[in-house]
């Protein structure tokens, strides 16, 4: 058990961690991610994208629904914003990817204000409820303005280089995907750590009480909506680059509640929570195949033949059972751990 | 003119179903406080399960009806004691979140049961043209109609004058107060389920005889928050009228705007509903207290 944990300049009390140990672990966890390509194969380097792709979406949902108590249900025109602005810029008009990808980002965030507005004065289930209608609105609008977004014949992302590599495939796609992920985390550690996130905290915990200690609810709840759907919108970008062919069926609702699941099975309000929620949720579609494929009695044709299905019925299931019986997910799980391993055999 | 009436007519027809499953909503979140994001997975599954029972039975349409409520009714039941009670006294947020993954449970689950193909499902009624004032129906959009009517008598008729119902008002007034005075609040939640999923079996069963069965009914249920949102969630006359006027509003901004608005039209109300009045057209004005 630790003991004497002192904080002895001001300095200490900002930093993002003061403990070697954990900077440690930190580094070796980022070498290995960064050593990976060598060591994985091609399949596994699209599932590790995926999921990187993912924690960017999961940490940028989390602002929103888990730091400032905004639910949104509308992660998938988010997404869809992003990933079209930036397939369009790309494949249409040959803009170099280093300027589409923050266009895609920022495109979702002057998309974000056309909701964040109405959505000021709604609170907890109707904000829901207006997110989930601004999703297909948006789906409505890329279906039909087919001159801009090629409609119903969806588009073709291609032709992105970066640096010289071809960022849509291997590990160039990676290490893009690697270093968003970490930025993402990054700036929204430090993010939730200003002024601005603590005055997001205190909008989520009492938004009444928030606005006597002279927060502008306003204000910093437009900026959660602006800088969580800006990084939804680098996600977005990132998934088109991936997916190489996007139509508006890629942007259906099960993503938006993919993600509300992969940060309430991490943890609501956590940033290292959503990270391990997206990470876990985005290897569940692997694990569901490689369990069916363990079944006797053709499992892998069951799963074949309804793979949308079983997937949805597993996260339906993962989001029940987590609400159920463990309401602080994953992140919860790991600080029951620790206590229990650090204060053994005191432990109660 | 005639395309007007006509737009109309069915735009009313396809309201009813949003006014039925509106009411569903209502039921729940006026007992319960939550909103159920299952309940058009609720009307998917019921008629799903009514097409079963009249193609093993070969049923006609009342006694469907007749054997489908009280198996809905159990369903309804069965889903709140194994899903819902258990979260009792969490945050409403967490329970929302418990439907819609109860939702996304239900929806694959129909699905694995009676594949992906659409159905024909007449549910037993005749598919003679009958025509009212110039304008054509079929026996089953009257029936939705009908049906609509009936739910909103019956289910006032219960609130207004029933002991159970007279519990629920209570218990949706003042939750604390009703349960000093003795009512049961939570055999007040199971039947706010069982009552909803009673009326999402009929309007599963009407829409599909309408439309057709198909697994992506559980869409309507989305199509209906409007409906319950103009008529403010809470306010059983206000889901059903809201029902209609979305339905029309639908039908006619899809025959004279363009294609596609059908979709939308209702989506696009619920914001501006939202924006003007968070209330709705019937709902009671929230007044909060710190």
């Amino acid at each position: 058990m630790r003991t004497g944990h002192f904080r002895e300049k001001p300095g200490q009390l900002i930093a993002l961690s003061d403990s070697r140990t954990v900077w440690g672990w930190t580094l070796a966890l980022l070498v290995a991610l960064a050593l990976a390509p060598l060591v994985i194969s091609a399949y596994g380097l699209t599932l590790m994208v995926a999921a990187l792709i993912a924690v960017v979406g999961a940490i940028a949902l989390n602002i929103l629904t888990g730091q400032t108590g905004l639910i949104s249900l509308g992660q998938a025109g988010f997404l869809s914003v992003g990933a079209y602005a930036n397939g369009i810029l790309l494949a249409d008009y040959h803009v170099p990817v280093w300027i589409t990808i923050p266009a895609g980002g920022a495109a979702a965030s002057l998309v974000s204000l056309l909701v964040g507005v109405p959505s000021l004065r709604l609170k907890g289930l109707y904000l829901a409820i207006t997110t989930l209608a601004f999703a297909f609105i948006v789906n409505h609008v890329i279906l039909y303005a087919e001159p801009v977004t090629h409609g119903p014949n969806g588009l073709f992302v291609n032709g992105a280089r970066l640096f010289g590599f071809n960022v849509q495939k291997g590990p160039p796609l990676y290490y893009l995907a690697l270093a968003m992920a970490l930025a993402t985390l990054f700036a929204t550690l430090n993010l939730s750590r200003t002024r601005i996130g603590r005055a997001w905290m205190a909008i989520r915990d009492h938004d009444i009480a928030a606005r006597a200690m002279g927060i502008d609810l306003v204000r910093y709840k437009l900026l959660a909506f602006v800088i969580s759907s800006f990084f939804v919108g680098i996600a977005g970008a990132l998934m088109s680059l991936q997916l190489r062919f996007i139509n508006v069926d890629v942007f259906a609702l099960n993503l938006s509640i993919e993600a509300i699941a992969s940060i309430i099975f991490g943890g609501l309000g956590s940033v290292a929570g959503a990270t391990l929620g997206a990470v876990f949720l985005s290897f569940l579609p692997e694990a569901l195949r490689l369990s069916f494929a363990a079944l006797p009695f053709g499992g892998a044709d069951l799963l074949g033949n309804n793979v949308y299905e079983i997937r949805g019925i597993a996260y339906g299931v993962i989001i029940v059972l987590v609400l159920r019986f463990k309401p602080d997910g994953l992140i919860g799980m790991w600080r029951d751990a620790r206590k229990y391993w650090s204060q053994w055999p005191l432990a109660y | 003119m005639q395309f007007f009436l006509l737009l109309t007519s069915t735009g009313l027809v396809s309201g009813a179903a949003y006014g039925l499953i509106a009411i569903g909503f209502t039921l729940i979140y006026k007992s319960t406080g939550v909103v159920n994001f299952a309940q058009g997975e609720l009307v998917m599954l019921t008629a799903y399960i009514a097409f079963s029972l009249a193609q093993w039975l070969g049923l006609s349409f009342l006694p469907l009806v007749a054997l489908t409520i009280p198996i809905s009714m159990a369903l309804g039941l069965a889903l709140e004691r194994v899903f819902i009670r258990p979260m009792l006294g969490e945050p409403t947020f967490a329970i929302v979140m418990v439907t819609v993954g109860l939702a996304v449970i239900l929806r694959g689950l129909t699905i694995l049961i009676w594949g992906s193909e659409p159905f024909n499902f007449t549910a037993g009624m005749p598919t003679r043209v009958v025509v009212l004032a110039g304008v054509p129906f079929y026996p089953a959009q009257l029936w939705l109609l009908a049906a609509l009517a009936i739910v909103v008598v019956a289910v006032w008729l219960f609130l207004k004058f029933s002991r159970y119902g007279v519990a629920m008002r209570a218990a949706a007034g003042n939750e604390t107060a009703a349960l000093l005075v003795g009512v049961d609040v939570s055999e007040i939640h199971a039947l706010a389920w069982m009552i909803s999923s009673a009326i999402a079996a009929i309007a599963g069963l009407l829409f599909a005889a309408n439309f057709k069965l198909a697994p992506d009914m559980w869409f309507q249920g989305l199509k209906s928050f409007p409906a319950a949102i103009l008529g403010g969630l809470d306010s059983i006359g206000g889901a059903a009228l809201g029902g209609l006027i979305i339905g029309v509003i639908e039908s006619l901004s899809q025959g004279y705007i363009g294609e596609g608005m059908r979709e939308i039209a209702g989506f696009i109300v619920i914001i501006v509903v939202l924006m003007a009045r968070p209330f709705g057209l019937f709902g009671s004005r929230e007044i909060e207290r710190v």
